[in-house]
Protein backbone atom coordinates (compact mmCIF):
# COMPACT_ATOMS: atom_id res chain seq x y z
CA UNK A 1 0.00 0.00 0.00
CA UNK A 2 2.49 2.59 0.74
CA UNK A 3 5.12 1.53 -2.11
CA UNK A 4 5.86 4.24 -3.97
CA UNK A 5 4.78 4.76 -7.34
CA UNK A 6 5.23 7.64 -10.07
CA UNK A 7 3.25 6.21 -12.34
CA UNK A 8 0.14 6.03 -10.43
CA UNK A 9 -0.16 9.84 -10.25
CA UNK A 10 -1.83 10.61 -13.24
CA UNK A 11 -4.65 8.09 -12.33
CA UNK A 12 -4.86 9.75 -9.39
CA UNK A 13 -6.53 13.02 -11.22
CA UNK A 14 -10.25 11.57 -11.08
CA UNK A 15 -11.50 14.39 -13.67
CA UNK A 16 -12.40 17.82 -12.51
CA UNK A 17 -11.47 19.91 -9.43
CA UNK A 18 -13.76 19.37 -6.07
CA UNK A 19 -16.66 20.91 -6.36
CA UNK A 20 -16.29 24.96 -4.96
CA UNK A 21 -12.54 24.24 -5.16
CA UNK A 22 -10.08 26.48 -7.08
CA UNK A 23 -9.64 30.47 -7.42
CA UNK A 24 -9.30 32.47 -4.42
CA UNK A 25 -12.29 34.43 -5.45
CA UNK A 26 -14.49 31.30 -4.98
CA UNK A 27 -17.87 32.10 -2.60
CA UNK A 28 -18.64 30.06 0.48
CA UNK A 29 -17.78 26.61 -0.37
CA UNK A 30 -20.51 25.09 2.10
CA UNK A 31 -23.06 26.76 -0.51
CA UNK A 32 -21.28 25.84 -3.26
CA UNK A 33 -21.51 22.22 -2.07
CA UNK A 34 -25.76 22.67 -2.74
CA UNK A 35 -28.03 20.72 -0.72
CA UNK A 36 -28.22 16.30 -0.46
CA UNK A 37 -30.59 16.24 -3.71
CA UNK A 38 -29.11 19.12 -6.08
CA UNK A 39 -25.85 17.19 -6.80
CA UNK A 40 -27.06 15.24 -9.81
CA UNK A 41 -26.09 11.63 -9.64
CA UNK A 42 -25.51 11.43 -5.74
CA UNK A 43 -27.77 9.53 -3.41
CA UNK A 44 -30.30 11.62 -1.38
CA UNK A 45 -28.48 11.76 1.86
CA UNK A 46 -30.58 9.79 4.60
CA UNK A 47 -29.08 11.81 7.63
CA UNK A 48 -27.81 15.08 7.83
CA UNK A 49 -23.87 14.64 7.30
CA UNK A 50 -23.33 18.00 7.35
CA UNK A 51 -21.88 19.91 10.58
CA UNK A 52 -21.41 23.91 10.84
CA UNK A 53 -17.80 24.99 11.77
CA UNK A 54 -16.37 27.98 13.07
CA UNK A 55 -13.04 30.49 12.96
CA UNK A 56 -13.27 32.68 16.01
CA UNK A 57 -11.63 33.63 19.24
CA UNK A 58 -12.83 30.61 21.15
CA UNK A 59 -13.89 30.14 24.58
CA UNK A 60 -10.71 31.43 26.28
CA UNK A 61 -11.75 34.62 23.87
CA UNK A 62 -7.79 34.94 22.57
CA UNK A 63 -7.15 31.88 19.70
CA UNK A 64 -5.76 32.34 16.61
CA UNK A 65 -6.72 29.95 13.71
CA UNK A 66 -8.74 28.40 16.07
CA UNK A 67 -11.47 26.01 14.07
CA UNK A 68 -14.55 25.09 16.28
CA UNK A 69 -17.24 23.00 16.64
CA UNK A 70 -20.14 21.47 18.99
CA UNK A 71 -20.82 18.40 19.68
CA UNK A 72 -23.24 16.26 21.52
CA UNK A 73 -22.47 13.40 24.34
CA UNK A 74 -24.91 11.44 26.24
CA UNK A 75 -24.87 8.58 28.54
CA UNK A 76 -24.91 5.39 26.36
CA UNK A 77 -28.60 4.09 26.11
CA UNK A 78 -30.23 7.20 27.50
CA UNK A 79 -31.78 10.45 26.29
CA UNK A 80 -29.56 12.46 28.94
CA UNK A 81 -27.18 14.44 26.64
CA UNK A 82 -24.87 17.35 26.56
CA UNK A 83 -23.86 19.57 23.63
CA UNK A 84 -20.38 20.70 24.49
CA UNK A 85 -19.78 24.17 21.98
CA UNK A 86 -16.61 25.16 21.23
CA UNK A 87 -14.83 21.72 20.81
CA UNK A 88 -11.36 21.93 18.60
CA UNK A 89 -11.57 20.42 15.30
CA UNK A 90 -8.56 18.66 14.96
CA UNK A 91 -7.27 16.27 11.96
CA UNK A 92 -3.82 15.93 13.34
CA UNK A 93 -5.24 13.68 16.20
CA UNK A 94 -7.45 11.20 16.95
CA UNK A 95 -10.35 10.87 19.44
CA UNK A 96 -12.99 12.71 21.45
CA UNK A 97 -11.74 14.66 24.40
CA UNK A 98 -13.66 17.37 27.03
CA UNK A 99 -12.95 19.16 29.44
CA UNK A 100 -14.23 17.57 32.86
CA UNK A 101 -15.11 21.37 33.87
CA UNK A 102 -17.53 21.42 30.51
CA UNK A 103 -19.66 18.35 30.92
CA UNK A 104 -21.57 16.60 33.72
CA UNK A 105 -23.15 14.06 32.81
CA UNK A 106 -22.16 10.59 34.78
CA UNK A 107 -20.01 8.39 31.86
CA UNK A 108 -19.40 4.63 32.50
CA UNK A 109 -15.36 4.19 32.79
CA UNK A 110 -13.86 2.05 30.56
CA UNK A 111 -12.21 -0.47 32.28
CA UNK A 112 -9.23 -2.36 32.01
CA UNK A 113 -9.35 -7.05 32.69
CA UNK A 114 -8.64 -6.12 35.77
CA UNK A 115 -11.45 -3.95 36.07
CA UNK A 116 -9.43 -0.50 36.96
CA UNK A 117 -10.43 2.31 34.97
CA UNK A 118 -8.08 3.57 32.18
CA UNK A 119 -6.44 6.65 31.73
CA UNK A 120 -5.07 8.81 28.57
CA UNK A 121 -2.31 10.71 28.35
CA UNK A 122 -1.68 13.27 24.99
CA UNK A 123 1.62 14.71 25.21
CA UNK A 124 2.09 17.66 22.17
CA UNK A 125 5.02 19.14 21.17
CA UNK A 126 5.86 21.99 23.39
CA UNK A 127 5.94 19.26 26.29
CA UNK A 128 2.33 20.27 27.52
CA UNK A 129 -0.29 17.46 28.01
CA UNK A 130 -3.63 15.98 28.38
CA UNK A 131 -4.66 13.79 31.48
CA UNK A 132 -7.61 12.06 31.79
CA UNK A 133 -10.01 9.17 32.51
CA UNK A 134 -11.49 7.29 29.43
CA UNK A 135 -15.35 7.01 29.51
CA UNK A 136 -18.28 5.64 26.98
CA UNK A 137 -20.44 7.75 25.52
CA UNK A 138 -22.68 8.53 22.75
CA UNK A 139 -21.42 10.84 20.47
CA UNK A 140 -23.71 13.07 17.92
CA UNK A 141 -22.19 15.38 15.49
CA UNK A 142 -24.60 16.65 12.77
CA UNK A 143 -27.58 13.57 12.39
CA UNK A 144 -24.53 11.08 13.07
CA UNK A 145 -24.65 9.18 16.17
CA UNK A 146 -22.09 6.51 17.44
CA UNK A 147 -23.79 4.95 20.34
CA UNK A 148 -20.76 4.00 21.93
CA UNK A 149 -17.48 5.98 21.93
CA UNK A 150 -14.39 6.07 24.06
CA UNK A 151 -13.62 9.32 24.91
CA UNK A 152 -11.82 11.46 27.31
CA UNK A 153 -12.77 13.63 30.06
CA UNK A 154 -9.30 15.72 31.27
CA UNK A 155 -8.36 15.88 34.92
CA UNK A 156 -11.98 14.93 36.47
CA UNK A 157 -12.21 15.24 39.96
CA UNK A 158 -11.82 11.87 41.65
CA UNK A 159 -9.36 10.46 39.40
CA UNK A 160 -5.97 9.86 40.10
CA UNK A 161 -3.41 12.79 38.72
CA UNK A 162 -1.12 12.64 36.16
CA UNK A 163 1.65 10.00 36.49
CA UNK A 164 5.03 11.50 35.93
CA UNK A 165 5.36 9.38 32.62
CA UNK A 166 2.48 11.59 31.01
CA UNK A 167 3.26 14.74 32.45
CA UNK A 168 7.18 15.05 31.90
CA UNK A 169 7.51 18.17 33.63
CA UNK A 170 5.24 20.03 31.12
CA UNK A 171 2.03 22.03 31.20
CA UNK A 172 -1.62 20.69 32.02
CA UNK A 173 -3.74 21.44 29.34
CA UNK A 174 -6.38 21.19 31.89
CA UNK A 175 -8.36 24.39 31.41
CA UNK A 176 -10.37 26.22 29.14
CA UNK A 177 -7.86 29.16 29.38
CA UNK A 178 -5.04 26.55 28.83
CA UNK A 179 -6.61 24.54 26.20
CA UNK A 180 -8.45 27.45 24.18
CA UNK A 181 -11.18 25.62 24.39
CA UNK A 182 -13.78 23.45 25.90
CA UNK A 183 -11.99 20.15 24.03
CA UNK A 184 -10.79 18.18 21.14
CA UNK A 185 -12.29 16.57 18.18
CA UNK A 186 -10.03 14.28 17.09
CA UNK A 187 -10.39 13.50 13.15
CA UNK A 188 -7.84 12.36 11.93
CA UNK A 189 -6.44 10.04 9.42
CA UNK A 190 -6.42 6.94 11.90
CA UNK A 191 -8.84 4.96 13.43
CA UNK A 192 -7.50 5.21 16.78
CA UNK A 193 -5.22 7.82 19.04
CA UNK A 194 -2.49 4.87 19.38
CA UNK A 195 -3.41 2.23 17.61
CA UNK A 196 -1.37 -1.17 17.50
CA UNK A 197 1.45 0.32 19.22
CA UNK A 198 -0.69 0.59 22.54
CA UNK A 199 -1.85 -3.30 22.46
CA UNK A 200 -0.54 -6.40 24.21
CA UNK A 201 1.12 -7.56 20.35
CA UNK A 202 3.49 -3.91 21.23
CA UNK A 203 7.25 -4.66 22.41
CA UNK A 204 7.08 -1.18 23.84
CA UNK A 205 4.53 0.76 25.17
CA UNK A 206 4.51 3.98 25.18
CA UNK A 207 3.00 6.25 27.77
CA UNK A 208 -0.47 6.58 26.43
CA UNK A 209 -3.00 4.73 27.90
CA UNK A 210 -2.57 3.85 31.87
CA UNK A 211 -4.66 1.35 34.50
CA UNK A 212 -5.16 3.37 37.36
CA UNK A 213 -6.28 1.30 40.50
CA UNK A 214 -6.32 3.36 43.74
CA UNK A 215 -3.03 3.40 44.43
CA UNK A 216 -1.64 5.22 41.15
CA UNK A 217 -1.69 4.40 37.50
CA UNK A 218 0.64 2.52 35.20
CA UNK A 219 1.26 1.76 31.62
CA UNK A 220 -0.94 -0.71 29.86
CA UNK A 221 -1.79 -2.08 27.14
CA UNK A 222 -5.28 -1.69 25.63
CA UNK A 223 -7.35 -3.57 23.16
CA UNK A 224 -8.24 -1.37 19.96
CA UNK A 225 -11.80 -1.02 20.67
CA UNK A 226 -11.18 0.61 24.06
CA UNK A 227 -8.67 2.83 22.58
CA UNK A 228 -10.16 6.35 21.62
CA UNK A 229 -11.28 6.66 18.45
CA UNK A 230 -11.90 8.74 15.56
CA UNK A 231 -15.29 9.36 15.92
CA UNK A 232 -16.33 9.39 12.57
CA UNK A 233 -15.06 5.70 12.09
CA UNK A 234 -17.79 4.44 14.75
CA UNK A 235 -20.72 6.03 12.77
CA UNK A 236 -22.79 3.50 11.16
CA UNK A 237 -22.84 5.51 7.56
CA UNK A 238 -20.16 8.53 6.29
CA UNK A 239 -17.81 6.11 7.90
CA UNK A 240 -14.80 6.56 5.85
CA UNK A 241 -13.67 10.03 6.48
CA UNK A 242 -14.63 13.56 6.16
CA UNK A 243 -14.79 16.74 4.09
CA UNK A 244 -13.83 19.70 5.85
CA UNK A 245 -14.65 23.16 3.68
CA UNK A 246 -14.01 27.02 4.42
CA UNK A 247 -13.94 30.00 2.75
CA UNK A 248 -11.18 31.76 1.20
CA UNK A 249 -10.26 34.98 3.36
CA UNK A 250 -8.76 38.60 2.56
CA UNK A 251 -4.71 38.77 3.20
CA UNK A 252 -5.33 40.97 6.19
CA UNK A 253 -7.76 37.84 7.61
CA UNK A 254 -10.99 37.92 8.91
CA UNK A 255 -13.25 38.54 12.22
CA UNK A 256 -14.68 35.29 11.63
CA UNK A 257 -15.87 32.53 9.88
CA UNK A 258 -17.80 29.76 8.88
CA UNK A 259 -17.53 26.40 6.68
CA UNK A 260 -18.99 22.86 6.84
CA UNK A 261 -17.75 19.35 8.25
CA UNK A 262 -18.84 16.85 5.85
CA UNK A 263 -18.74 13.17 6.99
CA UNK A 264 -18.30 10.46 4.44
CA UNK A 265 -16.47 11.05 1.28
CA UNK A 266 -18.25 10.13 -1.65
CA UNK A 267 -21.31 8.34 0.27
CA UNK A 268 -23.53 11.28 -0.35
CA UNK A 269 -24.01 13.83 -3.09
CA UNK A 270 -22.84 16.57 -1.15
CA UNK A 271 -18.99 14.98 -0.64
CA UNK A 272 -17.60 13.43 -4.03
CA UNK A 273 -14.50 13.71 -4.54
CA UNK A 274 -14.41 15.09 -8.24
CA UNK A 275 -10.91 14.95 -9.81
CA UNK A 276 -9.37 15.88 -6.77
CA UNK A 277 -5.71 14.68 -6.09
CA UNK A 278 -5.46 11.68 -3.98
CA UNK A 279 -2.29 11.85 -1.28
CA UNK A 280 -1.98 8.86 0.83
CA UNK A 281 -0.22 9.19 3.73
CA UNK A 282 2.33 6.78 5.78
CA UNK A 283 2.11 4.69 8.59
CA UNK A 284 2.68 7.75 10.77
CA UNK A 285 0.38 9.66 9.14
CA UNK A 286 2.88 11.93 7.45
CA UNK A 287 3.34 12.67 3.31
CA UNK A 288 6.25 14.49 1.82
CA UNK A 289 6.98 18.42 0.69
CA UNK A 290 9.68 19.43 -1.29
CA UNK A 291 10.47 23.06 -0.91
CA UNK A 292 13.46 24.88 -2.96
CA UNK A 293 14.82 21.47 -3.45
CA UNK A 294 14.88 19.86 -0.39
CA UNK A 295 12.30 16.98 0.94
CA UNK A 296 10.50 17.04 4.23
CA UNK A 297 9.06 13.71 4.48
CA UNK A 298 7.34 14.37 7.74
CA UNK A 299 5.15 16.79 6.79
CA UNK A 300 1.40 16.94 7.25
CA UNK A 301 -1.26 18.69 7.55
CA UNK A 302 -3.69 19.63 10.50
CA UNK A 303 -6.72 21.61 11.31
CA UNK A 304 -5.24 22.07 14.82
CA UNK A 305 -2.09 24.07 13.97
CA UNK A 306 -2.87 27.64 13.89
CA UNK A 307 -0.47 28.60 11.36
CA UNK A 308 2.15 27.04 8.69
CA UNK A 309 4.90 26.20 10.34
CA UNK A 310 7.93 25.23 8.12
CA UNK A 311 11.87 25.75 8.17
CA UNK A 312 13.71 28.25 9.70
CA UNK A 313 14.11 31.72 9.41
CA UNK A 314 17.91 31.96 8.66
CA UNK A 315 16.79 29.50 5.45
CA UNK A 316 14.35 31.41 4.24
CA UNK A 317 15.80 35.01 4.84
CA UNK A 318 12.46 36.52 6.88
CA UNK A 319 12.87 37.18 10.70
CA UNK A 320 11.01 35.42 13.32
CA UNK A 321 8.72 37.71 15.38
CA UNK A 322 10.24 38.90 19.09
CA UNK A 323 9.18 38.52 22.70
CA UNK A 324 5.83 36.30 23.01
CA UNK A 325 5.62 35.54 18.80
CA UNK A 326 8.46 34.47 18.46
CA UNK A 327 7.50 31.29 17.08
CA UNK A 328 5.28 32.89 14.38
CA UNK A 329 7.50 34.99 11.07
CA UNK A 330 7.33 38.86 11.03
CA UNK A 331 8.47 39.24 7.29
CA UNK A 332 8.76 43.37 6.42
CA UNK A 333 6.21 42.62 3.91
CA UNK A 334 4.17 39.51 2.47
CA UNK A 335 6.43 36.72 1.13
CA UNK A 336 5.03 34.19 -1.63
CA UNK A 337 6.10 30.64 -1.89
CA UNK A 338 5.92 26.85 -3.86
CA UNK A 339 6.36 23.99 -2.87
CA UNK A 340 5.35 20.12 -3.83
CA UNK A 341 3.38 17.87 -1.88
CA UNK A 342 3.89 14.63 -2.76
CA UNK A 343 1.59 11.47 -1.39
CA UNK A 344 3.36 8.03 -0.44
CA UNK A 345 1.27 6.98 -3.44
CA UNK A 346 3.47 9.12 -5.77
CA UNK A 347 0.65 11.96 -6.41
CA UNK A 348 2.51 15.17 -6.51
CA UNK A 349 1.13 18.31 -6.90
CA UNK A 350 1.96 22.31 -5.92
CA UNK A 351 0.82 24.43 -3.88
CA UNK A 352 1.31 27.85 -3.28
CA UNK A 353 0.97 29.90 0.14
CA UNK A 354 2.18 32.84 1.43
CA UNK A 355 3.47 34.31 4.80
CA UNK A 356 3.13 37.68 6.15
CA UNK A 357 4.02 39.53 9.33
CA UNK A 358 2.18 37.78 12.44
CA UNK A 359 2.11 41.08 14.48
CA UNK A 360 0.56 43.39 11.52
CA UNK A 361 -2.00 40.17 11.42
CA UNK A 362 -2.36 39.89 15.15
CA UNK A 363 -2.79 43.72 15.53
CA UNK A 364 -5.69 43.63 13.24
CA UNK A 365 -8.20 42.00 15.72
CA UNK A 366 -8.80 39.48 13.42
CA UNK A 367 -9.07 35.66 14.24
CA UNK A 368 -8.76 33.42 10.96
CA UNK A 369 -5.47 34.58 8.81
CA UNK A 370 -4.61 32.37 5.70
CA UNK A 371 -0.64 33.45 5.63
CA UNK A 372 -0.09 33.22 9.10
CA UNK A 373 3.22 30.97 9.31
CA UNK A 374 6.54 30.29 11.41
CA UNK A 375 9.51 28.32 11.71
CA UNK A 376 9.23 24.42 12.04
CA UNK A 377 12.32 22.06 11.85
CA UNK A 378 12.46 19.18 10.23
CA UNK A 379 9.01 19.33 9.32
CA UNK A 380 5.77 21.27 6.90
CA UNK A 381 2.88 21.61 9.05
CA UNK A 382 0.50 22.60 6.56
CA UNK A 383 -2.08 24.24 9.80
CA UNK A 384 -5.31 25.73 9.18
CA UNK A 385 -4.34 28.59 6.55
CA UNK A 386 -3.64 25.60 4.47
CA UNK A 387 -7.40 25.00 4.34
CA UNK A 388 -9.00 28.50 3.81
CA UNK A 389 -10.33 28.33 0.00
CA UNK A 390 -9.95 24.68 -0.25
CA UNK A 391 -12.08 21.47 0.55
CA UNK A 392 -9.88 19.19 1.97
CA UNK A 393 -10.68 15.34 2.47
CA UNK A 394 -9.46 13.40 5.38
CA UNK A 395 -9.56 9.58 4.59
CA UNK A 396 -9.29 6.93 7.64
CA UNK A 397 -6.82 4.37 7.26
CA UNK A 398 -8.47 1.34 6.20
CA UNK A 399 -11.63 2.62 5.10
CA UNK A 400 -12.55 2.72 1.49
CA UNK A 401 -13.93 5.16 -0.59
CA UNK A 402 -14.28 6.59 -4.00
CA UNK A 403 -11.02 8.10 -3.71
CA UNK A 404 -9.04 4.66 -2.35
CA UNK A 405 -8.37 3.30 0.48
CA UNK A 406 -7.27 6.09 3.34
CA UNK A 407 -5.17 7.13 5.22
CA UNK A 408 -5.14 10.02 2.67
CA UNK A 409 -5.70 13.49 1.76
CA UNK A 410 -7.20 14.97 -0.78
CA UNK A 411 -7.48 18.54 -2.10
CA UNK B 1 -2.30 18.88 17.09
CA UNK B 2 0.40 20.62 17.83
CA UNK B 3 -0.27 22.70 20.86
CA UNK B 4 2.03 25.34 22.61
CA UNK B 5 1.20 26.47 26.10
CA UNK B 6 -0.84 29.95 25.91
CA UNK B 7 0.74 31.28 29.04
CA UNK B 8 0.50 35.69 28.49
CA UNK B 9 3.83 37.11 27.87
CA UNK B 10 4.43 39.42 30.64
CA UNK B 11 5.88 42.31 28.50
CA UNK B 12 4.15 41.02 25.24
CA UNK B 13 2.55 44.57 23.40
CA UNK B 14 0.51 41.82 21.01
CA UNK B 15 -1.74 40.20 23.45
CA UNK B 16 -5.23 40.95 23.11
CA UNK B 17 -5.66 39.45 26.94
CA UNK B 18 -3.87 42.87 28.02
CA UNK B 19 -6.78 44.37 27.49
CA UNK B 20 -8.51 43.17 29.69
CA UNK B 21 -9.47 43.95 33.57
CA UNK B 22 -5.96 43.75 35.25
CA UNK B 23 -7.41 41.06 37.99
CA UNK B 24 -7.80 38.74 35.15
CA UNK B 25 -4.16 39.66 33.96
CA UNK B 26 -2.87 38.74 36.98
CA UNK B 27 -4.38 35.27 37.86
CA UNK B 28 -2.95 33.93 34.51
CA UNK B 29 0.24 35.36 35.39
CA UNK B 30 -0.30 33.78 39.14
CA UNK B 31 -1.60 29.98 37.01
CA UNK B 32 1.68 30.60 34.97
CA UNK B 33 4.42 30.87 38.13
CA UNK B 34 2.16 28.15 39.53
CA UNK B 35 2.74 25.90 36.69
CA UNK B 36 6.11 26.72 36.63
CA UNK B 37 6.82 25.88 40.42
CA UNK B 38 4.84 22.59 39.64
CA UNK B 39 7.26 21.31 36.60
CA UNK B 40 10.24 22.42 38.59
CA UNK B 41 9.83 20.03 41.57
CA UNK B 42 8.95 17.72 39.27
CA UNK B 43 12.08 17.46 37.78
CA UNK B 44 13.64 18.31 41.14
CA UNK B 45 12.08 15.14 42.77
CA UNK B 46 12.31 12.98 39.50
CA UNK B 47 13.89 10.28 39.24
CA UNK B 48 17.59 9.88 38.09
CA UNK B 49 17.81 11.15 34.72
CA UNK B 50 17.01 8.19 31.87
CA UNK B 51 18.40 9.99 29.35
CA UNK B 52 21.25 11.67 28.29
CA UNK B 53 21.61 15.45 29.74
CA UNK B 54 22.46 18.24 27.86
CA UNK B 55 25.37 19.86 28.43
CA UNK B 56 26.54 16.57 30.46
CA UNK B 57 28.65 13.36 30.02
CA UNK B 58 28.82 10.84 27.89
CA UNK B 59 28.13 8.28 30.00
CA UNK B 60 24.57 8.86 30.12
CA UNK B 61 24.33 7.22 27.03
CA UNK B 62 24.37 3.79 28.00
CA UNK B 63 21.50 4.58 30.87
CA UNK B 64 19.81 5.78 28.09
CA UNK B 65 19.87 2.42 26.01
CA UNK B 66 19.07 0.41 29.23
CA UNK B 67 15.66 2.96 29.92
CA UNK B 68 14.67 2.79 26.29
CA UNK B 69 15.64 -0.73 25.94
CA UNK B 70 16.43 0.37 22.25
CA UNK B 71 19.50 -0.51 20.19
CA UNK B 72 23.06 1.58 20.18
CA UNK B 73 24.80 2.55 17.67
CA UNK B 74 28.01 4.64 17.78
CA UNK B 75 29.24 6.25 14.90
CA UNK B 76 32.68 8.47 15.00
CA UNK B 77 32.47 11.27 13.22
CA UNK B 78 35.67 14.10 12.78
CA UNK B 79 35.34 15.89 15.85
CA UNK B 80 32.52 14.22 18.00
CA UNK B 81 30.33 10.63 17.84
CA UNK B 82 26.46 10.39 17.19
CA UNK B 83 24.77 7.70 19.73
CA UNK B 84 21.79 6.65 18.20
CA UNK B 85 19.48 4.44 20.28
CA UNK B 86 16.48 2.77 18.34
CA UNK B 87 13.88 0.44 19.21
CA UNK B 88 10.89 -1.24 17.26
CA UNK B 89 7.78 1.13 18.31
CA UNK B 90 10.05 4.16 15.79
CA UNK B 91 11.20 5.35 18.78
CA UNK B 92 15.04 7.24 17.39
CA UNK B 93 16.98 9.36 19.94
CA UNK B 94 20.43 10.60 18.34
CA UNK B 95 23.18 12.17 21.32
CA UNK B 96 25.76 13.82 19.62
CA UNK B 97 29.25 14.08 22.20
CA UNK B 98 32.08 16.11 21.37
CA UNK B 99 35.62 14.25 21.68
CA UNK B 100 35.58 15.90 25.28
CA UNK B 101 33.05 13.42 26.09
CA UNK B 102 30.08 16.00 26.04
CA UNK B 103 26.93 15.78 25.16
CA UNK B 104 25.90 19.09 22.92
CA UNK B 105 22.72 17.89 20.76
CA UNK B 106 20.07 15.52 20.79
CA UNK B 107 17.46 14.35 18.56
CA UNK B 108 13.82 12.53 18.70
CA UNK B 109 11.64 11.30 17.04
CA UNK B 110 8.90 8.35 18.29
CA UNK B 111 5.65 8.41 19.07
CA UNK B 112 5.43 9.80 21.83
CA UNK B 113 7.49 13.28 23.41
CA UNK B 114 10.40 12.09 25.05
CA UNK B 115 10.92 13.35 28.95
CA UNK B 116 11.95 16.93 28.02
CA UNK B 117 12.98 17.73 31.37
CA UNK B 118 15.01 15.17 31.74
CA UNK B 119 16.70 15.89 28.45
CA UNK B 120 17.50 19.29 28.75
CA UNK B 121 18.48 18.59 32.77
CA UNK B 122 19.44 22.82 33.67
CA UNK B 123 18.34 23.66 30.59
CA UNK B 124 14.55 22.77 31.08
CA UNK B 125 13.62 25.69 32.69
CA UNK B 126 15.02 28.27 30.02
CA UNK B 127 12.87 26.15 27.66
CA UNK B 128 10.00 26.19 29.62
CA UNK B 129 10.23 29.86 30.38
CA UNK B 130 10.47 31.06 26.74
CA UNK B 131 7.71 28.09 25.61
CA UNK B 132 5.44 29.72 28.02
CA UNK B 133 5.97 33.48 26.87
CA UNK B 134 4.49 32.62 23.75
CA UNK B 135 0.80 33.97 22.34
CA UNK B 136 -1.17 32.92 20.04
CA UNK B 137 -0.02 29.55 20.07
CA UNK B 138 -1.07 26.46 18.60
CA UNK B 139 2.37 25.49 17.38
CA UNK B 140 5.41 23.33 17.24
CA UNK B 141 7.44 25.62 19.74
CA UNK B 142 11.00 26.84 18.93
CA UNK B 143 12.96 28.08 21.58
CA UNK B 144 16.49 29.82 20.47
CA UNK B 145 18.43 31.75 23.48
CA UNK B 146 21.59 32.61 23.15
CA UNK B 147 23.07 29.27 24.20
CA UNK B 148 20.07 26.51 24.12
CA UNK B 149 17.92 26.10 20.72
CA UNK B 150 15.30 23.66 21.13
CA UNK B 151 12.80 23.10 18.30
CA UNK B 152 9.93 20.47 18.59
CA UNK B 153 7.14 19.07 16.57
CA UNK B 154 5.31 16.85 14.81
CA UNK B 155 1.58 15.08 15.62
CA UNK B 156 -0.41 12.49 17.59
CA UNK B 157 1.59 9.49 16.92
CA UNK B 158 4.82 11.33 15.27
CA UNK B 159 6.65 13.83 17.48
CA UNK B 160 10.25 15.10 16.32
CA UNK B 161 12.87 17.51 17.38
CA UNK B 162 16.23 18.34 18.30
CA UNK B 163 18.32 20.58 20.77
CA UNK B 164 21.47 21.52 21.47
CA UNK B 165 23.76 23.79 22.49
CA UNK B 166 25.68 26.66 20.28
CA UNK B 167 28.78 26.76 23.21
CA UNK B 168 29.72 23.12 23.26
CA UNK B 169 28.96 22.20 19.61
CA UNK B 170 32.36 21.79 18.27
CA UNK B 171 33.79 24.05 15.80
CA UNK B 172 33.62 22.15 12.79
CA UNK B 173 29.90 21.82 12.58
CA UNK B 174 26.90 23.96 12.52
CA UNK B 175 23.38 24.14 13.38
CA UNK B 176 22.52 21.50 10.52
CA UNK B 177 24.47 18.83 11.55
CA UNK B 178 22.70 18.14 14.19
CA UNK B 179 19.77 16.25 13.12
Amino acid sequence: MNARNTSASATLLIGLVLIGCGSSSSTSPSSSLGGGSTGGTGTTPTVNNTQSIQVNLGPAGNAVNGLYTSVTVCVPGTSTCQTISDVLVDTGSEGLRILSSQISLALPAVVDGNGNPLGNCVTFADNSYIWGAVKTAQVEIAGETAPSVPIQIISPSGFPGAPSACNSGGVADNSVSALGANGILGIGVFRQDCGAGCTASATHLPSIYFSCPGAGCTVTSVALQNQLPNPVWLFPQDNNGVLISLPAIPDGGASSLSGSLIFGVGTQSNNSLIGVQVYTTDDLGNFSVVFNGNTYSASFLDTGSNGIFFLDSSTLGIPDCTDGNSSFYCPSSEVSYAAITNGVNGASGQIAFSIANAVSLFNTGNTAFSNLGGPNSGSVDLGLPFFFGRQVAVGIESQTSSAGTGPYWAY
Amino acid sequence: LVMVTNCPAATSMNDRRDAKPLQATKLLRKVCVKRLAVALSAWLLGSAPAWAVLGQSVESVQSDRESLKGRLLTTPREGYSVHQISRDDGTVVKEFVSSDGKVFGVTWQGPAMPNLAQLLGTYFPQFQEAARAAVHRRAPVAVRTSELVVESGGHMRAFHGRAYLKSLMPNNLTQADVQ
